[in-house]
């Protein structure tokens, strides 16, 4: 721009000047009126310029700002520079924060999102229901057959058909791999979660996939699905116990498979019962066994303590019987017949008939009523 | 005339661009970048960054997703070794290892290089499928199972065959689905409802016969217990009678009046309890009422 701007009349004032020649004309109104409107022009150019040197310094101040930006706390970012990463190692991550770029096509700024967990399903094994179906728990009607690309389900070692669905929660372990070196991360962790789910499928019997050893096949799942995912270093990170399992045998032979079911509780129920009883004849015999035992030295005891009572008393009497056995024996019987009648319920006394003829005794004796044992119910 | 140098600095701005247009171009981290020279094959870019070129239409520059793509096989139909049909489905994930030839073969169309891929990973399934029996694919015996196996030998077939001609890398390949024919199904569920049958009456047999063992072994081991018992039970009683014949020695001294004693004793007992006792007038101390003496003579029923 110019800068012609010096206040008029300094160039050509006609009065600083007396040897200069004369204007033809002398000046009149109309040149004062040009001279104000001349320097009113200035003047807004003046102004005009300033408010545009103001506005580029304002458009220089939005053009740093613009290039501020942020990174959430569940975030990581990648900066690269036309189309190249920017850093080495670690430094390649740009962490939560606030951060500075230039604009597209000198910085590019990809974020990922490698606090927040991702889920995938896998479904290939699983039978074919709606979402509404899937809320309700409603299963779908026993065909008969499977229809290949409609019902899924999955092959057990033993040839068995099952149904088998995972799902699979991870997290983006590198970044780097996740974003650049796959197209379509997502999908291809969903190939390979159909593949563990029909390879462990393959080497699991029905049985065990299904009731037996429903946690080991889980494992297998979650073993396999890392070993490709770190052959093809996806960049994923699955934590332990982040895929579940969900297996079902099919609606065709479900009933079949309860029948099992109930056939080994059943079979429990019978087992468990027979050492109910085992439990208690042991007991019982033990029981017995200890009573028979205290019989046996109560017994013992008896005897060994009677036959030397019997022994002593003998001992003491015998001296009186060696003096008189005749009048000892008496003695001693007519003192037991005593207590014999004593004793006795019923006495008969039987007189010598007149006739001297022996009585004649007719006895009609009557069963003594057994004490019956109450039968305690059989446990067969 | 005097120059602004914003003026100057803005036309310079605008002059690199323009030129960095023209003379510059970039690939990104996810690309891999051919140049051609009048159409003609000049160079390929695999690194990520700046790079300089001749302007249009000197040299054009092609760029591809240098990614890992998903690629996913509708299932279909093969045969085993042993004859049998088993309904098969793969997936794979392949890039481009060689940007000419990538060019060359799909112009650069990834459209067009899934379509050329899939009957060359459909021909490596039937052909290694063919080779292996069932068993090598579903089996409860892990020594005899060939899964891994089977799916490398399908990549490697894949891999010979698409490499060289197709400027195309497999990185992955596995099998997403295996099935039986729809009217296999059906003969399966047959078998399985078969087996089930068979597993209830085993459980429900093998429930009894335990059962029963258990019951049995129990009973043994009460009437052993109960037998051992009685064992020692008479062998304290015999213990008994040793230590009380040590006793007995002492009526040797006068048998009679042991024999009278014990009778006595024997009397007494026996009459003890719900007697009926007849007596006759010889009876002791009866006979006393005859006014003469006499031993007994009574009839005792208990």
């Amino acid at each position: 721009m110019d800068n012609d701007a010096s206040p008029p009349g300094s160039k050509h004032d006609p009065t600083s000047a007396p040897g200069a020649p004369q204007p033809a004309a002398a000046p009149g109104p109309a040149q004062g009126a040009e001279d104000a409107s001349a320097e009113a022009l200035s003047e807004a150019l003046r102004s005009s310029f300033n408010i545009v040197k103001m506005l580029m310094g304002a458009l220089v101040v939005a053009f740093i700002l613009s290039g501020v930006f942020t990174i959430k706390s569940n975030q990581v970012a990648i900066k690269l520079r036309f189309g190249r990463v920017v850093g080495v190692g670690e430094g390649q991550l740009l962490r939560p924060g606030l951060h500075w770029k230039l604009p597209y096509p000198v910085h590019e700024i990809v974020y990922v999102p490698v606090g927040e967990s991702h889920t995938v399903t896998s479904t290939a094994g699983w039978y074919s229901q709606t979402p509404e179906e899937a809320a309700s728990g409603q299963k779908p009607q026993p065909l008969g057959m499977l229809r290949p690309g409609v019902d899924g389900y999955t092959l057990a070692g033993d040839g068995d058909i099952i149904h088998a669905r995972a799902t699979l929660t991870y997290r983006i372990g590198d970044p780097i791999s996740y974003v650049f070196n796959f197209a379509n991360a997502t999908n291809l962790l969903q190939h390979i979660l159909d593949n563990a789910l029909f390879y462990v499928s393959a080497r699991f019997s029905a049985d065990d996939a299904l009731y037996r050893n429903k946690l080991a096949f889980q494992e297998a799942v979650q073993a396999r699905v890392e070993k490709l995912v770190e052959q093809l270093k996806l960049g994923v990170k699955i934590e332990s116990g982040e895929v579940r399992i969900d297996t079902e045998p099919p609606v065709d032979v479900a009933e079949a498979f309860n029948n099992v079911i109930k056939a080994q509780q059943q079979g429990d129920i019978k087992i468990q019962e027979a050492e109910t009883y085992a439990r208690g004849a042991t007991n019982k015999a033990v029981g017995d066994a200890s009573v028979i035992l205290r019989g046996g030295l109560t017994a013992s005891n008896n005897l060994v303590t009677t036959v030397a009572a019997e022994a002593d008393r003998f001992a003491k009497l015998l001296p009186s019987y060696e003096a008189d056995p005749g009048l000892f024996k008496r003695r001693f019987l007519a003192d037991r017949m005593g207590q014999v009648l004593t004793n006795a319920q019923y006495k008969i006394f039987l007189p010598e008939r007149a006739d001297g003829k022996p009585w004649e005794l007719r006895l009609q004796l009557s069963k003594e009523p057994e004490i019956r044992k109450k039968e305690s119910p059989k446990t067969e | 005339m005097k120059r602004n140098p914003i003026t100057v600095f803005t036309a310079a701005v605008l002059l690199v661009i323009f030129a960095c247009m023209l003379f510059t171009f970039q690939v990104r981290q996810t690309e891999v970048a051919v140049v051609t020279t009048f159409g003609r094959y000049s160079h390929s870019v695999t690194n990520a960054g700046f790079q300089f070129r001749l302007p249009w239409p000197i040299q054009k520059v092609y760029q591809f997703d240098h990614r890992v793509q998903s690629f996913e096989r509708k299932f279909d139909e093969t045969i085993t070794k042993d004859q049998i049909n088993v309904i098969i489905a793969v997936y794979a994930g392949w890039r481009i290892a060689d940007p000419k030839l990538f060019l060359e073969s799909f112009n650069g169309d990834t459209t067009r290089a899934e379509q050329t891929l899939e009957p060359v990973i459909r021909n490596a399934k039937s052909g290694v499928i063919s080779t292996n029996n069932f068993s090598d694919l579903i089996s409860t015996n892990q020594a005899e199972l060939k899964f891994d196996q089977i799916e490398k030998a399908m990549l490697d077939a894949v891999q010979a065959q698409i490499k060289q001609t197709y400027g195309v890398a497999i990185e992955s390949l596995g099998i997403k689905q295996l099935g039986l024919p729809e009217s296999i199904t059906s003969t399966v569920f047959e078998r399985m409802r078969a087996e089930r049958q068979r597993l209830v009456a085993g459980y429900l047999s093998e429930g009894e016969r335990r059962a029963k063992i258990t019951r049995a072994d129990a009973d043994a081991q009460a009437n052993k217990i109960l037998a051992e018992a009685s064992g020692e039970a008479k062998r304290i009683l015999g213990e008994a009678d040793a230590k009380a014949s040590q006793y007995y020695e002492a009526f040797r001294k006068n048998p009679d009046l042991a024999i009278f004693l014990m009778q006595l004793n024997a009397l007494e007992q026996s009459l003890k309890d719900r007697a009926y006792l007849i007596l006759g007038p010889q009876t002791a101390p009866f006979n006393l009422l005859n006014g003469a003496p006499g031993d007994a003579g009574a009839g005792v029923r208990k």
